[in-house]
């Protein structure tokens, strides 16, 4: 028996073995009708976002209508006596904002950009959260004690401080607001990964690994984070919604690159100034955040449930 | 503990004092009127042209008399004092969202454990997750458009749109502890403490919304847990009711982690709440440091982030010793 | 020894399923189970045969995922089956008590002993209802009670109900009472600790307490002895043997050691994949054991006396209760099998003197 065929063994029945919690988790997923909901959601979010493009043309956003600026074209609905009512025979089904544009339309175009912003996030985040956490769990000593440290820093910021600094700080184009946020995000997967690989790493077939002379990076890689990643799968599904949720903050606090941008927290804040005369500014870009970062949650959420391993049976 | 400290420092020092061109840390000291040389000279006596951790012992100097410079924007006032002054606001908000979050979120999510997977556990899941999707601004506004704008156009008593108490209040009672309603409560004015109240009740419920549903979710989880327990199927098997089982054996059991959770939140929160402060014009002291951002203000920045850091570190600790304290197996 | 009289508790063709994803778990299959007065009735089997599940049955708290298919529990000439959760509960305050186990795990860490121990007393509702009291005291613990209360209500010159607090001191009195009847030290202080600053053996005595607490008829205590070591195991081994003596219950003993049942029941129940194959006294179950299985039982265990060359063992393995072998569960590992063991069904026949198989052999 070669070291190869062992491993390959071991290999095996792990495969063998997640093959059969996935058919598990996918009966478990059929029964509970929210993740469902969830996913659908997400599904349908990601769809508009590839189709966006074909929906409204990209040059809406530059398209500026001053002389219909601020109006709710549905006479059946008024919001409040103060709102402008839109010109006849538009198609306007969510009012315009402050540029005329037709904030339907804005809402389309936004959702593709905060949907990939918030996914490069939270893939650049877990990516380096989790090489950089591994690494510390599995060496441990001084390393790990110095990344713990870091991360204990980077914890003590409450919410948005350090990305508000960083952001007005370095200018507002989206790259920089992008590093913000993840500046917030990153120590998460760090910790979690971390904590993942120390529990991992007392098990015994890591210890029947090494004895084999696997090369710890292998092990790393190829057994001991397939077997611990799914609470960082939850994990991520969660925060996109929360991602977003910091990104369009940051917008719309002030920092977007352009006023006219179309992205949610952007669309959102042009209505401060006008929230008893044109409450639809904010209150539909908001919504989609809400809808989309539920549809988010809802998965990971339901995840979270059908993955932990001890509330299962 | 002490190094996290440093390390905040450091950190917000680098950015806030690192790039002068985008903010100028003797803007704090001088006056539109001054003429270029007498500009140098403020810079040179605070010693802002010196590299950057020469500037940083300057500083900790300074802090360790206790003088944390000044904010020019606000008023010229001493930094400490900007702070301190708002800090009490948001104390208050603090403790009632807090309040709100757990008398809501722990019976929620203790409804939820106990009808697991019924329509009344979908529902209240629904809600918790609701809840932390919600941009807190936009449910702000939602807030303020519903009980302010539209309970007045439908002739209903409304909630105030922001501030901490009403104009023609303002001053009318001695401030003791700086939070209003305490304040009203210790003067014997009732007006002025339901006043106060009304004013707190929008921003504190915005706050609560968005965590409840998190704090209900580890109820859930930790209740479901408990309820699992082999001591639960003995206390059953004593013939104890079901209220008694649920309320003596699991829910001590079940509380522990939403007791530190609750700690944590509220630690968190006391470093002020930015958004929530700046739509409802509440002057706490995350109202306030968002304007320090935009004017680069590194003296208020800095007392601003090692307040909260300081904060959360302790809360931390204070959420080590709530735990001996909850559960009689940890000595420490 | 005869069975003698009318059985205290009777369960008839029990049968209980439990629902899990891969599919029905056929826990227990028909299972007969007869318990007469001042008896110890011992339930032996590997893990997995269902002992505990028939205990749980019997105590009404079986987990959400099982369902009681058929049978009849009948106790004092009810069906317990067919009982409410509240008439359940009752039952499991003065009538049936329960020992579990890992006393670790099956005390609240949060609460002291004290606490969960006057629980124990403070819920029988007869206990606290001067008309009722006499009338259901009998035994050796509840003379003690009994005394102890007598007391007590010429002390407080007929006031019609105990207060709260008075309960509560009562309840103390008798705990310290009954932490004395387990041979426990030092009961005042023993009130106050946590069930984690305490041994094992002292842990398991403390449940022990809550289980006579509510002076039962029936005891069911599972696998109390699994989780201590042997000298502690041979301590609590000699207490419920004095208590059996004192007290006035009947005890169902469930284990899968064969010693501690001879040891200490007066009846052995074997059970193997969720039925009963062979019930008999002790003595006699020992001298002439029936059932293929309990024979091979009884070889597996190795004579003291004798220098042992190699250890028996059963062949097989112990059968997928969601796929159960037809007919009778036990024939593919029998010696014996024959091929109406296949396919039917055996029945559990009454061989004299109490002598219960359930074999096609007889």
């Amino acid at each position: 028996m070669t070291v190869e065929t062992t491993v390959t063994e071991v290999r095996e029945s792990e495969t063998k073995a997640r093959i059969a919690e996935l058919k598990y988790a996918i009966y478990l997923m059929r029964q509970n009708p929210l993740v469902l909901a969830g996913s659908v959601l997400v599904i349908f979010f990601v769809f508009i976002s590839l189709t966006a493009t074909l929906l409204v043309s990209p040059d809406a956003a530059d398209r500026l209508i001053f002389t219909r600026s601020y109006c709710w074209s549905s006479s059946v609905f008024s919001w409040t006596s103060l709102a402008a009512v839109c010109p006849a025979g538009t198609f306007l089904p969510l009012g315009t904002d402050g540029y005329g544009r037709s904030v339907l339309d804005m809402i389309v175009l936004a959702i593709p950009l905060d949907l990939s912003i918030a996914f490069i996030i939270v893939i650049i985040s877990t990516a380096f959260g989790m090489v950089l956490g591994s690494v510390a769990g599995w060496i441990g000593g001084k390393f790990d004690e110095a990344i713990l440290r870091i991360t204990d820093i980077f914890f003590a910021f409450p919410g948005l401080v350090l990305a508000l600094v960083f952001a007005a700080l370095f200018g507002r184009t989206i790259e920089t607001l992008t590093i913000a946020v993840l500046l917030v995000w990153w120590p998460t997967y760090v910790r979690l990964s971390r904590g993942q690989v120390l529990v991992e790493k007392e098990k015994t077939y890591v210890e029947a690994l090494k004895a084999l002379g696997v090369h710890p990076s292998r092990i790393v890689l190829f057994h001991v984070i397939p077997n611990s990643i799914y609470p960082i799968i939850v994990q991520m599904s969660l925060d996109i919604g929360g991602v977003i949720l910091t990104f369009s903050a940051l917008m719309f606090l002030g920092f977007s690159p352009s006023p006219a941008l179309p992205e949610l927290g952007n669309l959102a804040s042009d209505g401060i100034g006008h929230v008893f005369t044109a409450p639809w500014l904010i209150v539909f870009p908001g919504l989609t955040i809400l809808v989309i970062a539920l549809a988010f949650n809802l998965v990971g959420d339901g995840l979270r449930d059908i993955l932990d391993p001890r509330l299962r049976r | 503990m002490v190094f996290v400290l440093f390390g905040v420092s450091a950190i917000v020092f680098y950015l806030a004092r690192g790039f002068p061109s985008a903010f100028a840390p003797w803007a704090q000291y001088i006056t539109f009127r001054m003429k270029p040389a007498q500009i140098e000279a403020v810079i040179k006596a605070h010693g802002f042209d010196q590299p950057l951790y020469i500037q940083y012992w300057y500083w900790l100097q300074d802090v360790f008399h206790g003088d944390w410079g000044y904010s020019n924007w606000a008023n010229g006032l001493p930094t400490f004092e900007v702070f301190a002054s708002r800090f009490p606001f948001t104390i208050e908000l603090t403790i009632a969202a807090t309040i709100l979050t757990v008398a809501i979120g722990i019976p929620l999510g203790i409804l939820s454990a106990l009808k697991n997977n019924t329509a009344a556990d979908h529902a209240s899941r629904i809600i918790a997750l609701t809840g932390y999707s919600t941009p807190s601004y936009w449910f702000a506004y939602i807030l303020q458009l519903v009980f302010f704008y539209y309970f007045y156009t439908w002739g209903l008593p409304n909630l105030p749109s922001g501030g901490v108490i009403s104009q023609n209040l303002s001053g009318a009672v001695p401030a003791v502890t700086g939070l209003p309603i305490i304040d009203g409560i210790i003067a014997g004015n009732l007006t002025y403490t339901a006043d106060a109240f009304a004013h707190v009740i929008l921003p504190a419920f915005n706050l609560a919304f968005i965590s409840l549903g998190y704090l209900a979710r580890i109820v859930r989880a930790s209740m479901l847990e408990v309820l699992r327990q082999d001591y639960i199927i003995m206390a059953r098997s004593k013939g104890l009711s079901e209220r008694i089982v649920i309320y003596r054996h699991a829910l001590r059991n079940a509380l522990i982690p939403a007791m530190t959770l609750t700690g944590l939140f509220f630690a968190g929160l006391l470093g002020g709440a930015i958004i929530t402060e700046t739509v409802f014009s509440w002057p706490g002291v995350g109202n306030v440091s968002l304007r320090a951002v935009f004017q680069g203000d590194s003296n208020f920045l800095l007392l601003y982030s090692l307040v909260t850091a300081l904060i959360i570190v302790a809360s931390n600790l204070v959420v080590d010793v709530m735990y001996v304290f909850l559960d009689p197996r940890i000595k420490y | 020894m005869a069975a003698k009289g009318e059985s205290l508790l009777e369960t008839r063709d029990l049968t209980v399923n439990f629902h899990t994803y891969r599919g029905e778990v056929k826990a227990l299959d028909h299972v007969q189970l007869s318990l007469y007065p001042h008896e110890v009735l011992a339930l032996v089997g590997e893990s997995g045969c269902g002992k505990s599940v028939t205990a749980l049955t019997i105590l009404g708290l079986l987990p959400g995922n099982a369902h009681v298919l058929e049978g009849q529990i009948l106790y004092k000439g009810e069906d317990l089956l067919k009982k409410s959760p509240e008439q359940m509960q009752e039952i499991r305050a003065e009538g049936i008590a329960a020992i579990f186990q890992d006393p670790m795990t099956f005390l609240n860490p949060v609460l002291t002993v004290g606490v969960q121990l006057k629980e124990a007393f403070l819920v029988q509702k007869h206990l606290w209802t001067a008309q009722t009291r006499d009338k259901s005291a009998t035994g050796a613990v509840d003379a003690q009670i009994r005394g102890f209360l007598l007391e007590k209500e010429t002390e407080k010159e007929g006031s019609k109900r105990e207060s709260g607090r008075d309960r509560e001191k009562i309840a103390e009195e008798l705990s310290k009472d009954i932490l004395k009847l387990v041979r426990l030290a030092d009961p005042e202080r023993i009130l106050t600790q946590y069930p984690h600053e305490l041994s094992g053996g002292m842990r398991q005595r403390c449940m022990i307490a809550m289980a006579l607490a509510r002076r039962p008829s029936i005891i069911v205590a599972d696998e109390i002895t699994t989780a201590l070591d042997v000298t502690v195991q041979a301590q609590i081994l000699t207490l419920l043997k004095e208590l059996r003596d004192t007290i006035d219950a009947s005890s169902i003993l469930i284990t899968h050691d064969l010693s501690v049942a001879a040891e200490t029941a007066d009846r052995i129940a074997v059970m193997y994949a969720g039925h009963v194959v062979e019930v008999a006294s002790t003595i006699e179950l020992f001298r002439k054991p029936l059932h293929p299985y309990t024979q091979l039982l009884m070889k597996c265990i190795p004579d003291v006396r004798k220098p042992v060359t190699h250890l028996e063992s059963i062949s097989g393995t112990v059968p997928d209760l969601i796929d159960p072998p037809t007919g009778c569960r036990f024939h593919p590992r029998c010696p014996f099998a024959m091929e109406v063991c296949k396919t039917t069904k055996p029945v559990l026949k009454d061989i004299g003197n109490g002598h219960l198989v359930h074999c096609h052999l007889f």
